[in-house]
């Protein structure tokens, strides 16, 4: 528990030129947190840090930017760093308006994971000791490993004990035990599967999108809420229609206002209430860019992201001849 | 009508069947300042086009929001096709060179969601280049027609 009082102690510091610290507290429900926001020192001792912090608490961070005249502190996780670092990039915010209180990180445990495993029964207690998981339900209490249960981000990180960028850093005694996989290998796998069966797959997929945009209000890079094209009369872009073209239509225009932006924080898949697998969109885009364009979003805030710049010779970029 | 210029490809595109009601619709969208005028020039001197494209003019390639596009593929377009001005030649400076990275992308990233990233293209046409556009209208409106699957 040192992490978390390490974390109290420095909260407890800087508090004093903060107007708002963001950050994690617990909740009656098991493997959860909630969010916290803290405006005085009486509420640093809510704060908590655990295997189970996987809200990406940038999200807050456009937003409060604009509507807060002093600082914010913010508890992040070295991979949440990225968002920070992305939305710096666009020049949306200045650099020292957000404290950022990063907290080394030994692999976060992902819930909906946790239920899949246990075909959807409700989860009544939850307990993380080292490497152990003890999950209780109605019908009996489940022993798992907690490394088979992390966040698909947490098996390619290479940054959990070294953000990229940081004011504060709380460095995490223990080391991520996940076993590492290559990223984007799940991809190759998908896309041989043919157009046409592709095309089924994400059919009934979007097939269930009730639009809920939960997806897009959790995302800490789409700052455009209220400026959405879903809420636009004129032109009508997104009808109200339920059925999956619309939701297709959706997500494909997500995926364009987030190319060379995304970090992959996962968020988007998280909040669907439909688990429809969202990141496979996100991750296929960063991957795109990164071959494009040579752009890996989330590392340097001076860096310009690539749609919003030019080459006047692009050498990746092949255009057809249809002659 | 006095057609000149009448050659064997725009023959055998007229005699294929197509897929949907014998045609396909494609819409392109091409900027004001030189491949409009293109396909103007096209259209002046006469040169034999087939009548699947409908074209919506825009002040310039990059005017064109990817979202345009994927609204007409949502809406029933089996192609789309957007053409500017030549890369540094945009009438703007840098408009088309913004919009090569956004096609660019879309183009790659079409398959993923299973549609066929043929029923896309971008084209750089100049308005002197009428002959350019006719070859590009024929040559995609086939592949449209020939394509298989989404």
């Amino acid at each position: 528990m040192s992490v978390e009082n390490n974390l109290k102690e420095k909260a407890g510091e800087i508090m004093e030129d903060l107007e708002l610290l963001v950050g994690y507290s617990s909740t009656n429900l098991p493997l959860k947190v909630d969010p916290v926001f803290i405006k005085d020192k009486g509420g640093i001792d809510s704060l908590v840090f655990t295997k189970t912090c996987i809200n990406n608490l940038s999200t807050y961070a456009y937003s409060l930017a604009k509507s807060t005249e002093g600082k914010i502190g913010m508890v992040l996780k070295p991979c949440d760093t990225r968002s920070i670092i992305q939305l710096l990039s666009e020049e949306l915010f200045e650099r020292d308006k957000i404290k950022m209180i990063v907290v080394g990180c030994s692999g976060i445990i992902a819930y909906k994971k946790v239920q899949k495993y246990l075909k959807g029964l409700r989860i009544i207690s939850g307990k993380i000791e080292g490497d152990s998981l003890e999950v209780g339900t109605i019908e009996g209490k489940h022993s798992l490993k907690s490394k088979e249960f992390y966040a698909d981000k947490c098996y390619w990180c290479k940054i959990y004990n070294n953000p990229p960028l940081f004011d504060e850093f709380i460095e995490n005694e223990k080391e991520l035990d996940a076993v590492p996989r290559e990223k984007y290998e799940d991809l190759d796998q998908f896309e041989s599967m043919g157009l046409d069966k592709i095309y089924s797959y994400w059919e009934e997929q979007f097939g269930q999108c009730i639009r809920c945009y939960a997806c897009r209000n959790i995302c800490p890079l789409e700052i455009c809420r209220e400026r959405c094209i879903t809420h636009l009369e004129v032109p009508h872009w997104q009808s109200q229609r339920i059925n999956s073209d619309e939701g297709r239509f959706f997500q494909l225009i997500r995926v364009m206002h987030l190319a060379g932006r995304c970090t992959g924080c996962g968020e988007c898949e998280r909040a669907c209430p439909k688990n429809i697998p969202i990141s496979k969109l996100m991750k296929k885009s960063g991957q795109i860019i990164e071959r494009l364009f040579d752009y890996r979003t989330g590392e340097d805030p001076k860096k310009r992201p690539p749609l919003l710049t030019f080459k006047d010779v692009e050498e990746n970029i092949k255009e057809e001849k249809i002659v | 009508m006095n057609m000149t210029n009448k050659t064997d490809k725009t023959e055998k595109i007229q005699e294929s069947p197509g897929k949907r009601n014998g045609e396909v619709n494609i819409v392109a969208f091409l900027c004001n300042w030189c491949s409009y005028a293109g396909a103007d020039a096209a259209g002046t001197a006469r040169l034999r086009q087939p009548e699947n494209i409908r074209i919506i003019r825009v002040p310039c390639s990059g005017r064109v929001n990817p979202l345009f596009i994927i609204k007409a593929f949502n809406l029933g377009a089996d192609g789309v096709l957007v053409s500017g001005c030549h890369p540094n030649d945009c009438h703007y400076g840098e408009g088309n060179l913004y919009a090569r990275r956004r096609f660019e992308f879309l183009k790659k990233f079409l398959p993923f969601m299973g549609i066929d990233s043929n029923r896309f293209s971008y084209q750089w046409i100049s308005a002197s280049e009428g002959q350019k556009w006719q070859n590009v209208v024929i040559n995609f409106v086939k592949r449209i027609e020939n394509r298989e699957g989404k």
